[in-house]
């Protein structure tokens, strides 16, 4: 479904420094898409592609703090690396208690700059492979029947057959079918597996 | 033929008046009766000589008998008569020496009487002077109470109390505290009643001595003037006199007070002093803002320099060098170079153009700029900015950043009176061009307003409604709109939240 290259999202509201940061960023390697103003970013289906965000703090309408504020209201979790023209202490620190990856001050070297991007993207990469492998094991939960699931959390639980069995008023046989095809069903080799599986799950469902 | 005669030892009068004629009477007789004997005398001679016939003697006798007898009768008579009327005489005598007593008693006795009375009368008198005397010493005791304190209020007191007196031309009285302000003694006032003008700093006498010529016109006097101690120091002082009136209304005295009002003065010095160094304080701290603008400004080129430059060099170590796009990027770099230059230009033109100097301002430009520094603050606190400013406003004079000082204060006073405040919230700045030749600037925010309570303190230096406030910018605010000419005032909305107003002279008017 990450059919898109990581793109590097720049947001600022000086087409000169656009278009430099751009160049930059280009010239190492990367994929750039620019943008005058937020809700000109908004308005694209970025917000859903994998990437990070490259934001200019002081920009007419919405400023970068504020669209940090509303994505992460949203549940948008991509990384953001914030650019000023000026060392605004208290504003740096609410960019950063709000999960900024970086506050750089302009003029900024390109390595900086480059090295926060590629960290940036390196963890964006791992938060949607870990989103992936949470819905993966949220889908193939699913596919469970309420008795399979019944089973399956008692064995998760760590008891014994046996009890289950007498639980759940069935047959020890009957637990052992259920078992096995609810292991079949979440793909899972061992016991191991299948409370990763699990956990992984439950945290796609806690979100 | 005079008779001794008894004199009454208490009167001057004879008391026998009559006895001289009753002996005059008595010799009469006897002269008759010898002249009768002589007429027959010859016989009773006779018979008185040679013892003569008995019938003659008998005669005679008998004649003598007669006239003894006659003599004796009227001797008896007259005594009688005699004692009688000296009885009478006695009785009148007595009578009017009993009524001269009696006179002389009564006289007495009214005399006594009158002694009497006037004694009583003088008693009388004398009680009324004693009392009369005992009632002055009292009132001179009450007096001299009263006096004793009034000295103790007037040489207590840390004012000056002073009389003068218009017909004397001097002063009457001056209380001891003179000596403490003045450094000098009370009694130069009698030897030179010139002496406090002497006193007071060479530059108030003038003014001094003209209010002075007309204290005595009018009797009243205010004034606040220095005065030179002789030790050099300098007091100021508020003199006040009030007109001291005789029955008929004239004026005649002139009472005063005169106060040492130095660390009054020195107290208000300081606070203007101090409201200066505020008025410093917030000149640097928005040079601060602007100077961190102007960064931020200067930032973005040089940003956009660095980069196109870094992309330039690592386009060329990849070995890929397109030349176009790296004349695409230095072509950037020196448009990005003049960029920056063009700021710092811009800049130093401001600062050469005003340096510190009342000139000719758009007040809605200025308003504008002001705005655009509050648009963070505007943002976060979710308030809605309506601007209305009036076309055609001519240019008003005044300091720019002074004006953008105040008028970002009172914007910023607006939004954070609206912070707790519920929606919608709105700051409306206004300008309107007034009849009187003042462009008005009003700043109307729909925040929580203010009691009549804090109305009166709301422009005091350090009275904040504001947790964590200084309380320093709405005063700050008002010296700086003061210091341009201007007045600035607050109301409250008639719905809710308060309107800052503040009035600027318009540019090439007659301002008083």
């Amino acid at each position: 479904m990450n059919e898109s290259p990581p793109t590097v999202f720049l947001v600022d509201d000086d087409p000169a420094v656009r278009d430099a940061v751009g160049l930059l960023l280009r010239a190492g390697g990367l994929t750039v898409e620019g943008f005058a103003n937020a809700a000109e970013f908004l308005a694209t289906d970025a917000v859903r592609r994998p990437g990070c965000l490259v934001l200019d703090v002081r920009m007419p309408e919405m400023s970068g703090l504020d669209l940090q504020k509303k994505l992460r209201n949203d549940g948008c979790p991509m990384p953001i690396i914030f650019m000023t023209g000026h060392g605004d202490v208290p504003m740096a620190i609410r960019a950063m208690k709000a999960g900024a990856l970086d506050f750089i001050e302009k003029p900024f070297s390109g390595e900086l700059l480059l090295t926060r991007v590629y960290e940036a993207l390196t963890i964006d990469a791992r938060d949607r492979c870990r989103q992936a492998q949470r819905e993966a094991a949220a889908t193939r939960l699913s596919r469970l029947s309420p008795r399979e699931r019944e089973v399956l959390d008692r064995v998760a639980d760590g008891q014994y057959n046996k009890t289950i069995a007498a639980e759940l008023d069935i047959s020890i046989s009957t637990v052992e079918i259920h078992r096995r095809r609810a292991m079949e069903k979440l793909e899972a080799t061992s016991i191991a597996d299948l409370i990763r599986t699990l956990a992984l799950a439950n945290d796609q469902a806690a979100r | 033929m005079s008779k001794p005669v008894a004199e009454p030892p208490d009167s001057g009068e004879s008391r026998w008046p009559i006895r001289p004629l009753h002996l005059t009477l008595i010799g009469l007789l006897y002269l008759v009766f010898s002249l009768l004997w002589l007429l027959g005398g010859d016989r009773m001679l006779i018979l008185w000589a040679g013892g003569a016939t008995p019938p003659l003697l008998v005669e005679m006798l008998k004649d003598l008998l007669v006239v003894s007898a006659g003599g004796i009768l009227l001797y008896l008579l007259l005594r009688v008569y005699g004692n009688v009327v000296r009885l009478r005489i006695n009785q009148v005598q007595d009578l009017r020496l009993a009524r001269i007593e009696e006179q002389a008693r009564r006289t007495r006795d009214a005399l006594e009487n009158r002694v009497r009375e006037r004694t009583a009368e003088l008693l009388a008198i004398n009680q009324t002077l004693e009392q009369q005397v005992a009632a002055r010493t009292q009132v001179e005791i009450a007096l001299s109470d009263s006096e004793e304190r009034f000295r103790q209020l007037a040489e207590h007191i840390r004012e000056v109390f002073w009389v003068y007196g218009i017909a004397e031309e001097r002063l009457l009285y001056v209380s001891p505290a003179y000596e403490e302000i003045w450094g000098r003694p009370v009694q130069s006032f009698h030897e030179r009643p010139l002496d406090w003008i002497e006193a007071v700093h060479t530059d108030d006498r003038q003014r001094v001595y003209a209010a002075h010529l007309a204290r005595q016109q009018l009797g009243r006097l205010d004034e606040e003037y220095r005065i030179v101690r002789p030790d050099g120091a300098i007091r100021w002082i508020r003199d006040r006199g009030f007109p001291v009136r005789d029955e008929a209304g004239y004026i005649y005295r002139i009472a005063g007070l005169a106060e040492d009002i130095t660390a009054h003065r020195l107290a208000e010095d300081q606070l203007r002093r101090q409201q200066v160094e505020l008025a410093q304080m917030a000149r640097l701290r928005l040079a601060v803002e602007l100077a961190s603008n102007l960064a931020h400004e200067l930032n973005q080129p040089l940003a956009a320099i660095v980069a196109y430059t870094q992309a330039g060099l690592a386009l060329l170590r990849q070995d890929q060098a397109d030349p176009r796009a790296l004349t695409g990027a230095l072509d950037a770099v020196v448009h990005q170079g003049l960029r920056a230059g063009e700021i710092i230009r811009h800049l130093r033109d401001l600062v050469q153009k005003h340096p510190d100097a009342r000139t000719a301002l758009d007040l809605n430009a200025l308003l504008r700029a002001v705005v655009h520094y509050a648009q963070l603050e505007l943002r976060q606190a979710n308030v809605v900015l309506n601007l209305e400013l009036a076309d055609n406003l001519p240019p008003v004079l005044g300091d720019d950043i002074q004006i953008q000082l105040a008028a970002l204060y009172l914007a910023r006073n607006a939004i954070e009176a609206m912070q707790d405040a519920g929606e919608p919230r709105r700051l409306t700045i206004r300008t309107t061009l007034q009849d009187s030749g003042m462009a008005l600037v009003t700043l109307a925010d729909t925040g929580h307003g203010f009691s009549t309570d804090t109305a009166d303190r709301l422009f005091q230096p350090f009275f904040s409604t504001k947790p964590g406030g200084m309380g320093l910018g709405l005063s700050v605010s008002r010296s700086i709109i003061e210091s341009q000419g201007g007045e600035l005032w607050a109301t409250p909305n008639p719905d809710c939240g308060v309107s800052f107003h503040f009035i600027l002279p318009i540019y090439g008017r007659r301002h008083e």
